[in-house]
C-alpha cells in the first residue's frame, strides 16, 4: 500500500505495473458473443418457423442458406461453415461465461442459499441463467454436432423426420427453452450492463425493458412450440416410410404444378 | 397512529458468538408486543433490556443516516433503524449480513471490509499538488458537478448492497457496488487526478467491475436509493474501452 | 502486558479527533486513533445543516468578514468564549472549508443569476454575481448577520467525515474500531495515554503515547430525549472527569435544539428554517415573530427553543398521544427544493413519521442536542492542568461556544480545532522533554485497576440494573436540568443523581461474558454518565443566573457581575458523589467586543464592573482614524501570534482580492 506524503499529491500512480486488459476484453467478448448469439437465435427460430407458412417456403430458406440462389447450385458445406462459425462463438462465449460459475460446492451452495432468502428478480433470473447456460452445453452441441455433419438433411421432410421418427423432438423442446429463456434474460442484462436504453429514468426504464424481455420470449416459445410441432406433425405423418428427401411438386413435374409467386422465374432445375 | 390492539411480535434472531467455545449458530425467537411507530431499532432494544441481555446489534444515529444497523430483514439487506414493524408480517426474522466478518449475533464486522476496500481502491481524491493555498479563494466547480458529485458520496458504507450481491457471495473477493460507485464518485471529481488508467489498475478485473454479473440487487436494496445501475454500467464501459487501448 | 506504543493517541474518530491525528502524522509523528465505531460512523455524520466560514460568496453573504463572525459567534456564546479562541476559530474556518474543498468536499456551490428563496415567509428573487460562480455557497442559520453556512446539500457532515476519514486512509493512519478507552494512565500532572477495551474481544490493552487527545463528541444521552446518537454518552468527559485532575468546563451549558422530531428525538435541521421554514402553533399561527421581532424563526437556538417551551406551556401546543409538540411547517419551499436540498429530511419524515414534507407539517419539539461543556483546555488544545491531555470537538472545552453554540459553528471547530491542536501536538511532541520515558509500573497500576473493576462487576453479586439506573438519570436530566431549570428542580436533581450514583457502585449483571457483552458495557458507562450528569446538575444548580442555554425561572437576569466566570468541575475522590467546582474568571478588560446584548432574546441583564471601561476603551479605539479592520482588530485584541504558523494569515474573499490576484484580473 502506498502511504503518506507519496499519495497526497497523487505520485507513484505513474511508476505501478501495468495491469492486464484481458479482463476488458473478456468482459466485451462475453457480451458480444452472446449478443451475436442471441441476435443468431432470433433469426435461426424465424428461418425453422418458415415450415408454419408452407413446406415449399422452408425448403427455399434451407436452399438459401445452401447457396442455391446465388450459385444456381446448393452447396450444403455453406451451412457447415456458418454452423461451425455459430460453433466457435458458442465455444467462446461457454468458455467465457465459464468464469461466472459457481466454482466450488461452496460457492453453489451460497448462491442457493442467498437467491431463495432474497427473493430477488434479477437475482432468479441469473440462476436460470446459469442453469440453462449449462443444460445448453449439451443440448446445443449436439445439435451443432449434428447440423455441421449433415448440413444437406435439412428440409422440410429431411428435419421432420429426424425430429419425430430420429426422437429429436425431446431435446429440441428442452433445448428450446433454454435458449429462449437464456437468450432472452441476456439480451435483458446485455442492456442493464452496458447502460443500454437506460434514458432519463433507469429504474423505469428497467421495468419497461423487463417487460419486453417477458414478451420476446413469450413470443418465441409460442412460435418456437408451435413449429416444433408443426415438424412432429409431418414427421409422424411420414412415420411409416421415414426418409428421402423433399422436394417442390413443380420441380419435379413441371409445368404442371406451378411455382409459387415468390418463385424466381429464372430457377426452374431441381438444385443439386 | 392507531390505537389499541397490538399485535404480537415474533422475532426469530440469529444467536451465535464465535467468541464462546463450542457455541454453535441458532435461531431464537422472542415475542414482544408492538407499539405505534415501533422500529427495529426500538423493539431490539426492548428486548434486549427487557429479555436477553446478552443479544448483539448495531446502532448508532438512529436516523439511517450512519449505516451501521444494516441486517437481513427477512432475508433482505436493510437499515434496521428506520424499518418499521408495521411494514413487517407478525412473525419475522433477523439475521447478521453475509460477507462480512460476524462479531456475534445481528454484529458484523462493516468497518473493516470498508476500510480493506478504501485502501484497495484508494479511495481518496488524488490532489494535483501536494499543499493549496489555504489563504486563496478555492477553485470553482460547476454547482451541477458538485451536486452530482455528492448524488454518489451519499453512500453510507452500509454494506447492503454487499450482502445483496450474489457475485459478493460466491467470490468475496469481489469489491461489489460500493466500490465501484467509489470510484464512479472519485471519476468525477476533477480535483481527482487519476486518468481512467489508474482506475483500471485497481478496479480492471474479475474482482473489480467485471466480476459484476448485474443482478442488480444492489441498487435495489440500496437504502440510500443511490443510482447504482447506472454508475456500474458507467463504469464498466469505461473500463472495457481500455481494453482496446 | 499488552501494550501499544504510539505518539499521539486520539481518542475518538469524529472529524476532531480525524483532523487532529493528520495533523498530528503529517508533522511526522505515529498517530493511531481509536473509537466505538468505524469512524465514517461517528456522530459528525449526523451533521445536516452546514458549516460556518466567512466567505462571503453569496450575495447574502456580500460583506461578512471575521469581524463579523467573530461578533456573532461571542454573542452567541452570550460573552462566555473565550474570544481569544473565537479570534483563532474565525480565521481559520475559510482555511479549513478550503482546505476540505481541496481534499474532494463536494461543497455546493454559487450558481450565478437569480434564483428564488423563502425569506422570512416571503418568497425573494436574489441575484448571484458572476465573479461568485463555482465558488462555495453558504446559507442561512440562526443567530449569524450574513449567509455563513457552507454545506453539502444536507449532507454536510456526512461529506465532510467521508473525505476526512479517506484522507485519514490516504496518509495511513490506523483507527482501531471498536474499541473504547475506560481511563487515562496519568501520574497527577502528566498523561501517558489509556487503558483501552477491545469491544469485541473484550481484551484490555495499554495504549501509551506522548500525547493523548480526547474528541469523543457530546454527551446527549444523558437525556432522555436528544438528536445525538447513542454512542454520544459523553464517555470522553468521564475518563477525563475521572482523572481528578483535568477539569470540565462548563457542563451546565447544554443546547437543546428546536426542531427535533417528535417523540423520536431525530433532528431535522435548522436549514429548515434558514430557507425559510416557519413554526406554527395548535392554530396554524406563526408565533415566533411574536417574540422575536426581529430573528423571529432564526434567533439562536437557545431562544427558539425557550420560546416554543413557553408557547407550549401557554396552553399553545398541539396535543397528541406522546405530548405536546409544535408544528415545522416547510411546505411552502416547494417539492423541489425539499426534495434537493432537504433530502435528508425528506427521508427522516418519509421513515420515522411516514409523512411527506412537501405536504405535510412536522411535528416538532425541542431536544437535547449539543453539549456545549467539555474537558478544558487552554487555546493550544492541551488541558492546563494535566499535561500531554489534549482535547478537541463537541468533547472540549476550548471554548469559542461559551453558553450557546451557533448552528454551523460546531462542525467548523471539529475541523478548525483539529487543524490547530493537531499543529499544536506536532510542537508538543517535538519538544525533547516530553519524550521521557514513560514509567511503565504506572501503566500496570492503571491496567490492573481497570481489569480489577470489571471483575467486579461481572463476578459480583451485584443487585442494580444498569438500564434501570440509566433511564432514572435520562428522567431526572430531561424534567429537572432540561431547558428551564429552577432551584428546587435541580436540587433534586442533584440530590437524585448522586443516589444513583451510589446505586450505580453496586451493579449486576445478567450476561457475564468478558467479551463482547453489551451488558457489561451498559454497566460501566453508567457508571460514568452519571458523574458526568451530576457535574451538569450542580453546575446548573450553583450557577444563580441565565447565560445562554443556561436558563433559570429562578435567576432569568443575565449577571456578568458575579458569574461572568467558567465552571470547572473536578473529581478529587473515587467515593464523591459530587463534583468539586471551582471558577475561572473572564476578562472583560482583554475582550474585544465587552458584553452587551446579544442582539435578541432577553435585554435585561446586570453588567460586570469592568465594562463600562473597557466598552469606552474599545469605542475610543474604534474611532481612531486611519485603522482598517485588520490593525484595527490587531489594537483591541491581538491574537495572531497564538495560532500556529501555517494557520496565520488572511483570507481572500471576493471583495478583499490579494493585491495579486486583483493585478492579474486587471492585465488580462
Ligand atoms: C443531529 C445532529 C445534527 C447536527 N448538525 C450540525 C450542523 O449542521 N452544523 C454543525 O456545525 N454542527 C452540527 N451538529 C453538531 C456536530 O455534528 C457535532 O458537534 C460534531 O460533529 C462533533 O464532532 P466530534 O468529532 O467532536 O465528535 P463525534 O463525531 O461525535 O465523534 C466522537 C468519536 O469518539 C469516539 N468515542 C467516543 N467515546 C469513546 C471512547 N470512550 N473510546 C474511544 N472512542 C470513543 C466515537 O466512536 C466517535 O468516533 C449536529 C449534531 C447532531 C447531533
Ligand atoms: C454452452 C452454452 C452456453 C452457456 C454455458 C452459457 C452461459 C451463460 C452464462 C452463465 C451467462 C451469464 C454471464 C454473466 O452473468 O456475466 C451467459 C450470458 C449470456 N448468454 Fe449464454 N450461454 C450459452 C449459450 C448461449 C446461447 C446459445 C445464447 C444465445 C441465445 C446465449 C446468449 C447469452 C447472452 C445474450 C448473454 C448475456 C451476455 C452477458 O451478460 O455478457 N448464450 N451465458
Amino acid at each position: 500500500m502506498q502511504t503518506g506524503a507519496e499519495v497526497i499529491a497523487g505520485v507513484g500512480l505513474a511508476d505501478r505495473p501495468r495491469k492486464s486488459r484481458w479482463p476488458a476484453r473478456m468482459d466485451l467478448t462475453q457480451s458480444l458473443s452472446g449478443l451475436v448469439l442471441a441476435l443468431f437465435m432470433w433469426g435461426h427460430m424465424f428461418f425453422v418457423s418458415s415450415i408454419l407458412v408452407s413446406k415449399d417456403f422452408m425448403w427455399a430458406i434451407t436452399k438459401m442458406f445452401e447457396g442455391y440462389f446465388f450459385f444456381g447450385r446448393a452447396f450444403p458445406g455453406i451451412v457447415s461453415m456458418v454452423v461451425f462459425g455459430v460453433l466457435v462463438i458458442f465455444v467462446l462465449h461457454a468458455f467465457l461465461a465459464m468464469r461466472k460459475f459457481p466454482a466450488n460446492y461452496r460457492q453453489y451452495r451460497m448462491f442457493i442459499g442467498h437467491k431463495n432468502l432474497l427473493k430477488h428478480g434479477d437475482t432468479t433470473l441469473w440462476w436460470v441463467q446459469f442453469v440453462t447456460g449449462f443444460a445448453l452445453f449439451f443440448l446445443a452441441t449436439v445439435h451443432l454436432y449434428q447440423m455441421l455433419m449433415h448440413p444437406g438433411d435439412i428440409g422440410p421432410f429431411e428435419s421432420a423426420d429426424r425430429v419425430w421418427t430420429g426422437r429429436w423432438w425431446p431435446l429440441y423442446l428442452v433445448a428450446l427453452f433454454c435458449v429462449e429463456l437464456h437468450g432472452g434474460i441476456g439480451l435483458y442484462r446485455l442492456a442493464v450492463k452496458w447502460g443500454w436504453l437506460e434514458g432519463k429514468d433507469a429504474d423505469a426504464s428497467r421495468k419497461r425493458l423487463k417487460a419486453a424481455k417477458w414478451v420476446v420470449t413469450a413470443f418465441f416459445l409460442v412460435l418456437g412450440v408451435t413449429t416444433l410441432a408443426a415438424y412432429m406433425k409431418i414427421g409422424y405423418d411420414r412415420r411409416d416410410d421415414p426418409g428421402g428427401r423433399y422436394t417442390p411438386a413443380w420441380l419435379v413435374n413441371p409445368p404442371q404444378a406451378p411455382p409459387p409467386w415468390w418463385w424466381p422465374s429464372w430457377m426452374r432445375e431441381t438444385p443439386k | 397512529m392507531t390505537n389499541g390492539e397490538h399485535r404480537k411480535l415474533k422475532i426469530s434472531c440469529l444467536r451465535y458468538n464465535p467468541q464462546e467455545p463450542g457455541a454453535a449458530p441458532r435461531m431464537q425467537t422472542y415475542e414482544l408486543e408492538e407499539a405505534d411507530g415501533m422500529t427495529l431499532f426500538i423493539a431490539l432494544n426492548e428486548i434486549r433490556e427487557k429479555q436477553d441481555a446478552s443479544l448483539q446489534f448495531d446502532f448508532v444515529c438512529r436516523a439511517g443516516i450512519c449505516g451501521s444497523c444494516a441486517m437481513m430483514i427477512n432475508g433482505r439487506p436493510g437499515l434496521a433503524c428506520r424499518t418499521q414493524t408495521k411494514d413487517l408480517p407478525a412473525s419475522f426474522t433477523l439475521a447478521p449480513l453475509p460477507v462480512f466478518e460476524l462479531i456475534a449475533d445481528l454484529s458484523v464486522n462493516t468497518g473493516k471490509w470498508m476500510r480493506a476496500m478504501s485502501e484497495r481502491l484508494q479511495t481518496w481524491v488524488h490532489m494535483k499538488s501536494a499543499e493549496v493555498d489555504l489563504k486563496r479563494i478555492e477553485e470553482r466547480m460547476e454547482p451541477e458537478l458538485a451536486e452530482e458529485i455528492y448524488l454518489l458520496d451519499r453512500c453510507i458504507e452500509c454494506g447492503c448492497c454487499v450482502a445483496g450481491c450474489g457475485s459478493a457471495r460466491m467470490r468475496e473477493d469481489f469489491i461489489g457496488a460500493v466500490g465501484i460507485n467509489k470510484i464512479a464518485r472519485f471519476r468525477l471529481d476533477p480535483r481527482d487526478a487519476r486518468t481512467d488508467g489508474d482506475y483500471y489498475e485497481v478496479i480492471g478485473d474479475d474482482s473489480g467491475v467485471f466480476g459484476c454479473m448485474s443482478l442488480l440487487a444492489c441498487h435495489d436494496v440500496c437504502p440510500k436509493d443511490l443510482p447504482l445501475q447506472t454508475q456500474l454500467a458507467f463504469i464498466r464501459r469505461k473500463m472495457a474501452a481500455l481494453g482496446w487501448k | 502486558m499488552n501494550v501499544v506504543y504510539t505518539d499521539v493517541l486520539v481518542i475518538g474518530g469524529g472529524l476532531a479527533g480525524l483532523r487532529m491525528a493528520i495533523g498530528a502524522k503529517r508533522r511526522g509523528h505515529a498517530a493511531i486513533i481509536l473509537s466505538l465505531v468505524p469512524a465514517k460512523r461517528s456522530h459528525s455524520k449526523a451533521a445536516q445543516g452546514g458549516m460556518q466560514a466567512s466567505l462571503g460568496n453569496v450575495i447574502k453573504g456580500q460583506g461578512d468578514n471575521e469581524d463579523v463572525h467573530f461578533e456573532d459567534t461571542v454573542r452567541g456564546s452570550d460573552w462566555g468564549a473565550d474570544q481569544d479562541v473565537v479570534r483563532m476559530f474565525v480565521n481559520t474556518a475559510p482555511k479549513a472549508v478550503r482546505e476540505l474543498a481541496a481534499w474532494g468536499v463536494p461543497w455546493s456551490r454559487v450558481r450565478r443569476g437569480d434564483r428564488d428563496v423563502i425569506i422570512n415567509g416571503q418568497k425573494v428573487t436574489i441575484t448571484e454575481r458572476d465573479e461568485a460562480h463555482g465558488t462555495v455557497a453558504q446559507r442561512d442559520f440562526g443567530g449569524t448577520k450574513k449567509w455563513r453556512t457552507c454545506y453539502v446539500s444536507d449532507g454536510t457532515g456526512h461529506a465532510m467525515i467521508n473525505t476526512v476519514a479517506d484522507r485519514a486512509i490516504a496518509e495511513a493512519i490506523p483507527v482501531h474500531e471498536r474499541t473504547e478507552a475506560l481511563a487515562l494512565i496519568h501520574d497527577g500532572g502528566r498523561c501517558y495515554g489509556a487503558i483501552v477495551r477491545d469491544l469485541v474481544t473484550g481484551a484490555l490493552v495499554a495504549y501509551v503515547a506522548k500525547a493523548t487527545a480526547i474528541a469523543t463528541g457530546g454527551a446527549g444521552r444523558l437525556y432522555r430525549v436528544t438528536t445525538n446518537a447513542v454512542i454520544c454518552e459523553g464517555m470522553g468527559h468521564a475518563i477525563a472527569l475521572e482523572t481528578g485532575v483535568a477539569a470540565l468546563g462548563n457542563m451546565e451549558a447544554v443546547q437543546f435544539h428546536p426542531t427535533g422530531i417528535f417523540p423520536a428525538g431525530i433532528l431535522v435541521t435548522e436549514g429548515c428554517r434558514g430557507d425559510g421554514g416557519l413554526l406554527k402553533d395548535v392554530d396554524g399561527h406563526r408565533f415566533m415573530p411574536d417574540y422575536e421581532p426581529e430573528k423571529k424563526e432564526l434567533a439562536s437556538r437557545d431562544v427558539v427553543s425557550r420560546r416554543m417551551e413557553e408557547h407550549i406551556h401557554k396552553g399553545k401546543g398541539v396535543k397528541s398521544r406522546f405530548g405536546e409538540h409544535i408544528w415545522l411547517d416547510i411546505t411552502l419551499l416547494g417539492e423541489h427544493h425539499i426534495k434537493h436540498n432537504l433530502r435528508e429530511v425528506y427521508e427522516i419524515c418519509h421513515y420515522f413519521l411516514g409523512l411527506d414534507p412537501t405536504k405535510e407539517m412536522i411535528p416538532v419539539r425541542p431536544a437535547q442536542h449539543y453539549t456545549m461543556g467539555g474537558v478544558r483546555t487552554d487555546y493550544t488544545g492541551e488541558s492546563p492542568t494535566l499535561k500531554g491531555l489534549f482535547a478537541a470537538g463537541e468533547a472540549a472545552c476550548w471554548d469559542m461556544h461559551g453558553f450557546n453554540r451557533l448552528g454551523g459553528n460546531s462542525v467548523a471547530e471539529t475541523v478548525v480545532a483539529g487543524m490547530i491542536v493537531g499543529e499544536f501536538i506536532g510542537d508538543f511532541c517535538d519538544r525533547p522533554e516530553n519524550a521521557a520515558a514513560v514509567p511503565m509500573g504506572l501503566v500496570r497500576e492503571f491496567l490492573d485497576r481497570e481489569r480489577a473493576k470489571l471483575d467486579a462487576m461481572l463476578s459480583g453479586k451485584g443487585a442494580e440494573d444498569a438500564t434501570a439506573l440509566r433511564v432514572a438519570m435520562q428522567e431526572i436530566m430531561t424534567a429537572q436540568v432540561g431547558i428551564f431549570r429552577i432551584g428546587g428542580d435541580l436540587e433534586r436533581a442533584v440530590d437524585s443523581l448522586q443516589k444513583l450514583l451510589v446505586r450505580s457502585r453496586n451493579i449486576g449483571l445478567r450476561y457475564r461474558a468478558r467479551g463482547a457483552n453489551p451488558e457489561l458495557v451498559a454497566g460501566y458507562r453508567v457508571q460514568k454518565m452519571l458523574k458526568v450528569a451530576v457535574a451538569i446538575a450542580y453546575g446548573a444548580l450553583t450557577r444563580t443566573e441565565s447565560r445562554g442555554a443556561h436558563s433559570r425561572q429562578d435567576f432569568p437576569r443575565r449577571n456578568d457581575a458575579e458569574w461572568l466566570r467558567r465552571t470547572l468541575a473536578t473529581w478529587k475522590s473515587e467515593n464523591d458523589t459530587l463534583p468539586t467546582l471551582a471558577y475561572e474568571p473572564l476578562d472583560v478588560r482583554k475582550m474585544e467586543l465587552p458584553p452587551g446584548w446579544r442582539g435578541y432574546g432577553s435585554k435585561d441583564y446586570v453588567d460586570h464592573p469592568d465594562t463600562p471601561g473597557r466598552v469606552a476603551e474599545v469605542d475610543a479605539i474604534r474611532k481612531q482614524a486611519g485603522l482598517d479592520r485588520f490593525a484595527l482588530q490587531a489594537k483591541l485584541m491581538p491574537y495572531e501570534h497564538l495560532l500556529p504558523a501555517r494557520f496565520r494569515g488572511q483570507n481572500e474573499r471576493i471583495d478583499e482580492r490579494f493585491p495579486q490576484a486583483v493585478a492579474k484580473r486587471a492585465a488580462s
